[in-house]
């Protein structure tokens, strides 16, 4: 598999107070990345660094191979697609006219232009001011302005902020047929724990400039080690049994709650309490929220 | 690729107010030049010559340079407004290309600007009654003014891209030109050193006879310098800082 976005040791600071501190980020083709963290951690300063819209203080980033530096910006540029901040559009001119603009910079036929506009459904309200748009429909003309010219590479800073329920539905949904649509890779950041779990093949965990964590969604879930929860006909003596098996048993919401424990080490847990003639009544594994392992990571919570 | 910028660049002043600045503000000089030269008549008796003198002052002094100003401050709040830079940042076009194609249509509005005021010119020496067309010197003063228009257009470019309000470069403007008219007043030659006071001297502001006789060249230097000097300062900027 390709590495398509390298950085090593990346840093930004700004009046000598560190962004982005030391950071190695790897993002593999076809994934898509979710960058996550709280709002200030560094995620967009992060972005804008990749794309060259910011200039690290230090450290190198490879994009396709390639270092992102005067000489290879344009060629890296040309493959990657990128909606950062906020939408950006000229409000006097129309969506079509604005993807226009964008299409004869990246030197695509115009033609595209209907093909994006149906990707993200703004056919209709093409030949509206953009100005009058809706801030979902200025979110959706960004990603079709991104979209343009098929990028290898998209960057997506915080796509659904903003969006009504609905729209950051349909932006999810549509992020996630990318890289099998279009082959694209994906770096989509956001600061919901929950959006990344939904879209996301790869995560890198980002916390006060700082990389805590990075590998794919599921290492993410297999690290946190989900707990076991068990009830019983009769519970207190189930505990008991659990005691003496070397567990460490607590009791919440009517069921006992076991750590995480092997299959082999569960058939004995059944074994045992059949042996003493109690009945497994429910059994289920505690999926840890992100958020859990967010808590785990930085020792503090999600604000 | 530069050609496509600046097509991209006329594109985006497709329904903008610019034109409407464009047509509407200099008819303010050339009637408050006319009506001046019109209550002056006892002391202005050389035709052209004379309406010129009053024509120009309005227009090149107080009138021109903010309204560079004002062309300026509107190719970049197009993209000072929202978020436009970064996605002008991040297309694959070499900066370079960005800044001639923000300059190319600057001038070109200017040029534009500096016709118009020469077709007003013409129809009000006529709506008064002067004889004849308008005189060789005058068409050679105002081509000569619009190459200061170009230096001023390279400074104000500059000024616009780093300054975010829409007002403030339009003020430095029209300030810049009236420190450039006390600058040649008190020494003719010391105008070459600032750009507003280029615009006056190009244009014979004020005046029925060459004020540039003898120092052409200086006046071309100058201009050619200031040009070469923002759009330098406009360029590296783009290429070094970081976007905001």
């Amino acid at each position: 598999m390709n590495t398509i976005i390298r950085t090593k040791g990346l840093c930004k600071s700004y009046h000598q107070k560190a962004a982005v501190k030391d950071l190695d980020l790897t993002v593999e083709q076809g994934s898509i990345y979710g960058f996550l963290g709280p709002n200030g951690a560094g995620k967009s300063t992060t972005m804008k660094m990749l794309l060259g819209l910011a200039k690290p203080s230090a450290g190198a980033i490879q994009i396709f191979g390639k270092t992102m530096n005067a000489k290879n910006r344009i060629s890296i540029l040309g493959n990657t697609g990128s909606l950062i901040e906020s939408p950006s559009y000229y409000g006097h001119l129309t969506g079509e006219e604005n993807l226009k603009l964008l299409a004869s910079m990246k030197q695509v036929p115009e033609a595209q232009v209907e093909e994006v506009l149906s990707v993200v459904h703004l056919n209709g309200a093409k030949d509206k001011k953009a100005t009058y748009y809706s801030f979902g429909m200025k979110q959706r003309l960004g990603l079709a302005g991104a979209l343009l010219g098929n990028p290898s590479l998209l960057l997506l800073d915080e796509p659904t902020n903003g969006l009504d329920p609905a729209g950051i539905q349909e932006m999810r949904s549509l992020i996630c047929t990318l890289p099998q649509r279009f082959g694209m890779t994906v770096l989509v950041s956001s600061h919901l724990l929950s959006e990344i779990d939904q879209m996301a093949t790869h995560v890198g965990i980002l916390d006060q400039g700082e990389l805590l964590f990075q590998d794919s969604l599921s290492a993410l879930h297999e690290s946190s080690r989900p707990n076991l929860r068990i009830h019983t006909t009769n519970d207190k003596k189930a505990s008991l049994i659990f005691k003496q098996m070397g567990f460490a048993p607590s009791y919440e919401n009517q069921s006992l709650v076991l750590d995480s424990l092997s299959d082999a080490r569960l058939f004995e847990v059944g074994k045992q309490l059949y042996a003493q003639e109690i009945g497994i009544l429910r059994i289920a594994e505690d999926e840890a929220s992100l958020e859990d392992i967010f808590l785990k990571l930085t020792g503090r919570s999600l604000s | 690729m530069l050609l496509s910028c600046i097509k991209n660049e006329n594109r985006k002043l497709h329904h903008s107010v610019i034109w409407l600045a464009c047509v509407f503000i200099p008819i303010i000089p050339a009637v408050m030049g006319t009506g001046n030269y019109q209550m002056n008549l006892e002391i202005l008796h050389d035709g052209w010559y004379s309406l010129w003198t009053q024509f120009s002052l309005f227009y090149s002094l107080f009138f021109f340079p903010p309204m560079i100003g004002l062309y300026a401050a509107y190719l970049w709040r197009l993209e000072h407004f929202n978020h436009n830079w970064n996605t002008l940042m991040t297309m694959p076009v070499p900066e370079i290309d960005i800044c001639l194609s923000k300059l190319f249509v600057l001038c070109k509005v200017a040029v534009i600007t500096q016709i118009w005021m020469m077709i007003l010119f013409f129809l009000c020496g006529k709506y008064i009654g002067l004889p004849g067309g308008i005189p060789i010197d005058m068409i050679f003063w105002s081509l000569r003014g619009t190459l200061a228009a170009f230096a001023i257009g390279s400074c104000q470019l500059f000024l616009s891209m780093v300054i975010r309000s829409f007002a403030i470069p339009i003020g430095i403007a029209l300030g810049g030109g009236i420190v450039g008219m006390l600058l040649t007043a008190m020494n003719s030659s010391y105008g070459f050193f600032w750009p507003y006071a280029l615009m006056f001297m190009g244009m014979n502001a004020n005046k029925s006879a060459n004020v540039l006789s003898g120092t052409m060249a200086a006046y071309l230097i100058s201009n050619v310098f200031f040009f070469v000097l923002f759009l330098g300062i406009v360029l590296f900027i783009l290429k070094k800082k970081d976007c905001k």
